[in-house]
């Protein structure tokens, strides 16, 4: 548990890192698909390391895992959108927000939710995300304008696609827990 | 008497365990082997054109060209041969491990083995006519006559029925045994279709998306760049399944051949599982000179492609484990007297095992021509010919060799004698010394820069060139020996098909160790499909968006020959 916490704060620092955070920003689809989604596994390797510090707390404000579930799809939400990641790589406050918010709000409580969820809000949550990506996907691929200031269409478009293949891969996760029964198996 | 029964039960379950052939099951694996070595006859037989016109000792005629020859030489071996053998060998692997085909995946067998040989035929007849003299890799913008592609497309078509097969064979398996373990040959069979299936997703929209319509003259010009990426996508994958099927007799036949058990069940598992996860992505380093694609992209491949070198790594490590056991168990004393206990004398073990020894100088000679400034100095030379030949040429070619020489027995139920096993060992030493002398020569003349794709030409006797020659001589002394070993393999393989004295040979699968669990999370193929989607995804997505958004005006057809 101990070690986990502490490859967790090493992908975090590793993240933080002025060179590292500058090349992962550098390139649109690297920032989305790369080092945000690190920055949620840095958040849920560490989560163990606080719900022993504080099991009072999360006991209490996430008895049966929706809050947590709700903080996490609200800030990732937030994080989908093309201007606030605009945003991070033009005010340090944003960016601050961003390497606070993902590991902390997203990642810690996203552990912390998980295993007390249900398999139907488990899957819920995954096709939520699917159609959300499609969505994405298809917004960044046909839209006809720049969105961010600091990337150019060329990446909007990669990102749409990356998008679109993360759906594809979530869509294959769900058709397999749909028709593929494990104790069948198992 | 209940006791009896099962006791009876159980028994013919071991036996058929150990010498069960299912006959219908063995036809279907013989017809593919026999095509496989048909295909090596006759790709041997231009590589031996090859070889003698490079060292200068032949010209060939204009109605069978050098690049004739070679787009020939290169399908027949890298495709049909390979293709065959692996499908054909883990069908039955898949029969004799899972307690025999089910009668669709039978039949499913049977459609893939008419659909590719259709394609086949198709494409061998539009090469010997000159209508797709494009090589193995049948880049555009050289275009061949239509029907060439239809050809591949059938191919393709066949490979998917197998693959579907397999699926459904290990689908059902699974089912019927509850939370036990695909055992551990078919754990290799189904990591190498899920392969053979995604990469062929990749060589399919090239070929159905780009190449056809334009062949078929309904647009005018092809993206070479998306064209040559997808191929490669497919062309580096595709090697990799045939090594990884080579890489299944080395964990699984070879230990029990020489009377010793598995490595280690779940890591064993692991390597499987890490080479079907990385491979596809490692395309690009076949494109490192290419233009059109960033630094940063050509960077990130490099690391991906050396990241296939980390399981071969492991299996370096584990082979000799497993050999160094069983010689000591069998008395072998001291640091190196277990080499001395192992069955020399025995093809099945030779075969492979010189196999494996070619894979350190090969995947040496891999880890250069992956790194950027190397590759540039040996890139579309001779080395590259030196480095297949290499890989395909020994690690894999005499791994199928030595697997020849039992599961052919087993399937056409006859034995190997001491004779043909001596014929057999012969044939190894023979294959493995001209394979090293020709390879040898090539890389040789490779890093002099003499090119590879090229029939015999001095230049107009330039110096340069003129200094190749003493290597390319070697280049042909290799291929005649190769073509002695070439006829002899095709005569054992005949021989033990058709005319050995029957009899009843073993299908060899080691034993576990006592005590090795296997974690049963090893058997998550969906998720391991997922990920192979997103490292895929991670690989491909940003240069293939570049390469369509950004293309440079599309290329037509040119035909050089
Ligand atoms: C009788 C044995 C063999 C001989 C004499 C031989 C010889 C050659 C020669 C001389 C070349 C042409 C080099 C050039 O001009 O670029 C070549 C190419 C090639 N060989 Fe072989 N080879 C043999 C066996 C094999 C085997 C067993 C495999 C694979 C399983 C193989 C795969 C290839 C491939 C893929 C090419 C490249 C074709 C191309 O560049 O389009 N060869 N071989
Ligand atoms: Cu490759």
């Amino acid at each position: 548990m101990m070690d986990q916490f502490k490859i967790g704060l090493a992908l975090f620092i590793f993240l933080a890192i002025p060179p590292v955070a500058s090349f992962m920003e550098s390139v649109m689809v690297i920032h989305m698909h790369m080092q945000m989604p690190m920055l949620v596994i840095a958040g849920l390797l560490m989560a163990p390391f606080f719900q022993k510090q504080f099991p009072n707390f999360f006991e209490k404000w996430n008895e049966n895992g929706i809050p947590g579930i709700l903080l996490f799809i609200i800030i990732i939400s937030y994080w989908l959108l093309p201007r606030t990641m605009d945003e991070a790589l033009s005010l340090t406050s944003v960016e601050i927000f961003k390497f606070i918010s993902l590991p902390f709000l997203a990642g810690v409580p996203l552990r912390d939710s998980w295993k007390k969820l249900s398999d139907f809000s488990k899957n819920f949550v995954i096709t939520l995300f699917t159609i959300v990506f499609l969505g994405m996907g298809f917004l960044y691929i046909f839209v006809p304008v720049q969105l961010c200031n600091n990337y150019l269409i060329i990446e909007q478009i990669a990102l749409g696609w990356a998008f679109l293949l993360t759906a594809v891969g979530m869509i294959v996760y769900l058709l397999y827990v749909a028709f593929v029964d494990p104790s069948e198996y198992e | 008497m209940e006791a009896i029964n099962a006791n009876a039960a159980s028994l013919k379950n071991k036996a058929n365990e150990i010498l069960g052939v299912n006959p219908e099951d063995a036809k279907l694996t013989k017809s593919f082997l026999l095509v496989s070595f048909v295909a090596l006859l006759l790709g041997g037989l231009f590589g031996l054109l090859q070889g003698i016109n490079r060292a200068g000792l032949l010209e060939l005629p204009s109605w069978l060209n050098y690049y004739q020859v070679l787009t020939a030489h290169g399908l027949l071996l890298i495709v049909v041969f390979s293709g065959f053998f692996m499908i054909g060998y883990f069908y039955s692997g898949l029969s004799h491990t899972l307690g025999g085909l089910l009668p669709k995946v039978r039949k499913l067998g049977w459609i893939g083995y008419g659909l590719s040989m259709f394609g086949t035929v198709l494409v061998v007849i539009m090469v010997l006519m000159n209508e797709a003299t494009v090589l193995f890799t049948f880049y555009p913008p050289m275009m061949a006559h239509p029907i060439f592609y239809f050809g591949l497309v059938f191919v393709v078509l066949g490979i998917w029925s197998c693959c579907i097969g397999a699926f459904i064979q290990v689908a059902d398996w699974r089912k019927k045994h509850k939370g036990q373990h695909l055992p551990i040959l078919s754990f290799f069979a189904t990591g190498a279709f899920v392969l053979l299936l995604g990469c062929t997703l990749f060589v399919a929209v090239e070929v159905l998306f780009l190449i056809l319509p334009w062949s078929l003259g309904w647009v005018d010009t092809i993206n070479v760049m998306l064209a040559r990426t997808l191929f490669w996508a497919f062309g580096h994958t595709a090697v990799n399944i045939w090594y990884l099927t080579a890489v299944s007799a080395w964990y699984v036949i070879v230990p029990r051949v020489i009377g010793g058990t598995l490595w280690n069940d779940t890591l064993t598992r692991v390597v499987v599982i890490a080479l079907v996860i990385m491979n596809i992505t490692g395309g690009f380093h076949h494109q490192i000179v290419d233009p059109g694609i960033s630094d940063t992209i050509k960077y990130m491949h490099v690391f991906m492609s050396l990241a296939i070198g980390f399981p071969s790594l492991m299996t370096a490590y584990a082979l000799f484990v497993v050999m160094e056991r069983a010689g000591r168990r069998k008395g072998g004393k001291g640091a190196l007297g277990w080499l001395k206990k192992l069955p020399w004398g025995d093809v099945r073990f030779l075969a492979p095992f010189i196999a494996m020894l070619a894979f350190a100088p090969a995947g040496a000679g891999g880890i250069a021509q992956t790194t950027f400034q190397l590759n540039a100095v040996v890139h579309n030379t001779m080395w590259v010919v030196g480095h297949f030949h290499l890989t395909l040429g020994m690690s894999v070619a005499m791994t199928f060799f030595g697997i020849s020489y039992w599961l052919i027995p087993f399937i056409s139920g006859r034995v190997l004698t001491p004779a043909m096993n001596k014929l057999g060992v012969i044939q190894t030493y023979i294959w493995a010394a001209a394979m090293v002398l020709m390879a040898f020569a090539m890389h040789t003349a490779g890093l002099f820069g003499s090119p590879r794709r090229t029939s015999y030409t001095t230049y107009g006797d330039h110096a340069a060139a003129l200094g190749w020659d003493p290597y390319m001589l070697l280049i042909g002394f290799g291929a005649v020996l190769l073509t002695i070993g070439v006829l002899i393999q095709f005569y054992a393989v005949i021989h033990l098909m058709f005319f050995a004295p029957k009899g009843q040979t073993e299908f060899p699968i080691a034993p576990k160790e006592p005590g090795d669990v296997t974690g049963y999370w090893t058997e998550r193929w969906g998720v391991w499909v997922v990920l192979l989607i997103i490292v895929v995804a991670m690989a491909y997505v940003v240069p293939i968006v570049d390469m369509i958004v950004n293309a440079p005006p599309g290329s037509p057809p040119i035909r050089p020959w």
